[in-house]
């Protein structure tokens, strides 16, 4: 499970499937493609996991549906790097 | 309004030396006062179209440039700035006392004036729209500002462009543009009218020459502009003209990197900043000659909205 860690507003502009995410914590600027903010979104309202999550972004993302778990794993695992989101215990 | 060409120079050089010269810089009040004969020559030449307010009252800059005492009163001979008593810098010498003085003007404004987006750009303005330009160095940024400003282009700073946080509107600071090295002759070949100061030799920056702004664009300071155009540009020597659309997400952090005081600002400089992109296009510019980048600027500021 991952969740947005809290304090973050996710504060974000997006223009042409890019987006700038303003980091409530550290103060910097993330330069994000589309499919990033739209995973920080869906996890926005509450806790979800890499399934919950491709079930709810599916036919949103340019990927078979059986894959689509793992990448936005490995999307989840970015943002994690930059303290967007972080694991929650179930 | 009183201007600094309205005060005879015995008044200018006492009030100088004593209470302060007090003149006006788009949005600030500066209290200038200083020593140094070839800094009253320099404003005498370049800031002659300024308004000055009576000595006293309130200001935002009080600025003091002297001459070193002791030894480097006869040898090699330095000048000192201090800010309200505090001297954030070493000294520097004596016949670069101007281009000091330019620095630290505009270093009171890029540390203090946090009321504003500050964004390390030129800013000029034609037919309503603003054209801000980014500034990397040795992108030339100086060279193109100097040119568009002989061509009528309105000037609204060289150095910083200032955007207002409650509702994005540039406000001008309009100040000498500095020139430095090549570009001095480029400048004086391409507008052999255009009036500069004398040339400061071995400074860190190499040689600098300031050029005076038109008088329009000081009579006109406290109009703001509106932001049209963002464009980054880039000298190559033999380089065709060409400008290519920078999208919008890319333009925002380029520009946030050249900002003075976006991580400063924080969530309203991030809300400034994408207005800012919003209300703009924006561009990579290349260019090697002048008159096409005059030309493709003119083409682009006079096009439909």
């Amino acid at each position: 499970m991952w969740r947005v860690v809290p304090g973050q507003s996710l504060a974000f502009r997006e223009w042409d499937g890019e987006a700038v995410l303003y980091n409530d914590l550290s103060g910097g600027t993330h330069l994000l493609d589309g499919g990033a903010v739209e995973v920080l979104q869906a996890l926005r309202p509450a806790p979800a996991n890499a399934v919950a999550l491709a079930t709810a972004l599916a036919g949103r993302f340019d990927c078979a549906a059986d894959e689509l778990p793992a990448v936005i794993e490995d999307m989840l695992a970015g943002l994690a790097g930059l303290d967007l989101v972080e694991p929650f215990p179930c | 309004m009183l201007t600094l060409a309205d005060l005879p120079r015995r008044e200018l050089a006492a009030r100088l030396a004593g209470p302060g010269l007090v003149l006006r810089t788009g949005p600030f009040t500066n209290r200038i006062r200083t020593d140094v004969p070839l800094l009253l020559d320099g404003l005498a030449l370049l800031y002659d179209d300024y308004p000055v307010a009576e000595p006293g009252g309130f200001a935002d800059f009080s600025l003091s440039l002297h001459r070193a005492g002791g030894l480097r009163r006869w040898y090699r001979p330095q000048v000192h700035f201090a800010q309200e008593g505090v001297a954030p810098f070493k000294p520097l010498p004596l016949d670069q006392a101007f281009a000091m003085f330019e620095w630290v003007m505009n270093w009171c404004v890029t540390h203090r004036a946090h009321s504003y987006l500050i964004i390390h750009a030129a800013v000029l303005e034609r037919h309503g729209r603003a054209l801000i330009l980014p500034a990397p160095p040795g992108s030339g940024k100086s060279t193109l500002c100097a040119a568009l400003v002989t061509r009528g282009w309105r000037l609204l700073s060289d150095e910083m462009t200032l955007v207002r946080l409650e509702d994005g509107a540039l406000l001008p600071v309009p100040r000498p543009v500095s020139l430095k090295n090549g570009s001095i002759d480029v400048i004086r070949d391409f507008a052999p009218d255009a009036v500069l100061g004398k040339p400061v030799e071995n400074t860190t920056k190499g040689t600098i020459a300031h050029l005076k702004p038109p008088r329009d664009s000081i009579l006109r300071a406290a109009e703001p502009a509106l932001p049209a155009f963002i464009v980054f540009p880039r000298y190559e020597a033999g380089a065709a003209t060409s400008l290519a659309p920078l999208p919008k997400a890319r333009a925002f952090m380029q520009v946030a990197e050249n900002a003075f005081n976006y991580q400063v600002l924080g969530a309203a400089g991030f809300t400034a900043l994408g207005r800012l992109i919003d209300t703009s296009s924006q561009y990579e510019f290349h260019y090697s000659r002048l008159d096409e980048a005059m030309a493709l600027f003119e083409r682009l500021a006079a096009q439909p909205a």
